[in-house]
């Protein structure tokens, strides 16, 4: 229990830390700090880290590149690349550091000091399970469905309808939930 | 096509035919969670067969096992005698045999629905097998589970018990050979129940279909699989035979006792509600 705290601060103080910090180099040292303290699994973290950010980071340094071409930026000083590169660099080391502490950390155990944010843990919890096995059920009726590699419409169409599905249910579960909370006396407005 | 063909009595599968689909010795772990423990069963064609357990007792992954979407951790699957597995259905052509085949029904309708029209859904499968009269054939199957009305409509604006016709529609449309039905009356009212399983009667395909109503399991089969609470499999065999076994119904947590009261006697004893 009182490791799960320990590791709650380390955590907010990397946070707050990696959001401070603006020299590549020490975001850097940062990163490799985290795959370090991962020891075996630090080829994977960094694997899902980088495919959990990719599209995101993709879409933000690309647009970033294409204005700061059209401003002409890349004359003056501080370059666009590095910006480019504190960027993606502090997205990378929070993601890491996010799932290193999601591993190593009994959340249910770190936030006990506090009875009203226990209780959001376990509502955003028992929501996860539930979405996670929804969308293993979308991916697999797809593939179950799919005599041949599903073009990409296909793919397109069952992700929409899934996402769909899952803003309709995320709304219903938290009406759900907050009726759930107030009847228990949660709320006291 | 597969022509419906609604009967009374059907003649009992051939004890001695192949097997349609064999399981041997199948484990299965989520992590260090066991979910399957050395289940073996083999399903001859035709046959229909109802695989019961409580919550939680693995009947969702065997079925998922059994459509060749994930790999057991130990054992083997086997469908008209070759064995299958997510690395061999790699390959093009067992791949396009397998799925038109042996069709999954989820237990969430909402899973298996992505398209723009409930027609488009329907046809989903012949467009991909190549299928001649892609019209006659979906009307035939939308007719047949009663959702012709729908055609025009996108089949998220449906109602549970249709959403569940348009899926059955979406996979008999491929005529398989068997169909794997994951709890298809959890969602549906009393008079949609009796629908489906008069239609599933009348299907002259094997099917297997899981639930944990049973009062319903009899209608849905004539042979029952019991997977326990220890995720073994704990009865293979009639189903009338199962139906009289109350302990081997309280082990695998099927049926339930609780206090009655007869005027002022107040006793306890095991007891088979009907309930979804």
């Amino acid at each position: 229990m009182q490791r799960d705290r320990i590791h709650l601060g380390l955590y907010l103080a990397g946070v707050l830390g990696a959001t401070l910090i603006h020299a590549p180099a020490w975001l850097a040292a940062g990163l490799a700090l985290v795959l370090l303290l991962s020891g075996r699994d630090a080829a994977s973290l960094l694997r899902r880290a980088v495919l959990t950010v990719l599209a995101f980071n993709t879409l933000i340094s690309l647009s970033y590149l294409g204005m700061a071409w059209w401003q002409d930026a890349f004359t003056q000083a501080p370059s666009p690349w590095l910006t480019l590169l504190r960027l993606n660099l502090r997205v990378l080391l929070l993601t890491c550091l996010t799932f290193l502490f999601i591993a190593r950390t009994n959340l249910f155990q770190a936030l006990d000091f506090s009875k009203s944010l226990t209780y959001v843990l376990g509502l955003a919890y028992s929501q996860t399970l539930t979405f996670s096995r929804a969308h293993d059920d979308f991916r697999l009726a797809l593939a179950s469905r799919s005599l041949t590699r599903p073009s990409l419409i296909d793919r397109y169409r069952a992700s929409a309808a899934a996402i769909s599905w899952f803003i309709e249910k995320s709304l219903h579960a938290a009406t759900q939930s907050s009726q759930a909370l107030r009847s228990r006396g949660f709320f006291h407005d | 096509m597969t022509e419906l063909r609604y009967r009374i009595i059907k003649p009992a599968p051939a004890q001695d035919a192949a097997p349609m689909l064999e399981v041997v010795g199948i484990s299965h772990r989520y992590g260090a969670a066991e979910i399957l423990r050395d289940i073996g069963f083999a399903i001859r064609p035709g046959e229909k067969v109802v695989l019961l357990g409580c919550n939680g007792s693995g009947k969702s992954t065997l079925l998922k096992i059994l459509n060749g979407l994930i790999a057991p951790t130990a054992g083997q699957f086997h469908f008209q005698g070759e064995e299958i597995t997510p690395l061999r259905l790699k390959a093009p052509a067992l791949h396009r045999r397998f799925r038109s085949e042996v069709a999954l029904l989820f237990q969430n309708p909402d899973a298996m629905l992505f398209n723009p029209s409930v027609f488009d859904e329907i046809a989903f499968g012949p467009r991909q097998m190549g299928l001649p009269n892609l019209d006659d054939r979906v009307r035939h199957w939308a007719d047949l589970v009663g959702v012709s009305q729908h055609l025009a409509r996108p089949p998220f604006s449906l109602s549970g018990g249709e959403k569940q016709k348009v899926c059955l529609a979406a996979l008999l449309a491929l005529e398989p050979k068997v169909l794997l039905l994951d709890e298809p009356t959890a969602a549906l009212d009393p008079r949609s129940t009796g629908w489906l399983v008069d239609f599933l009667g009348g299907l002259d395909i094997t099917t297997l279909t899981t639930t944990h109503n049973l009062s319903l399991a009899p209608e849905l089969g004539s042979r029952a699989l019991v997977l326990g609470e220890d995720h073994s499999l704990i009865h293979d065999g009639p189903i009338q035979a199962l139906l009289t076994d109350m302990n081997l119904l309280a082990a695998a947590n099927l049926v339930h006792t609780h206090r009655h009261r007869h005027g002022n006697i107040e006793h306890r004893h095991t007891h088979v509600h009907d309930w979804q």
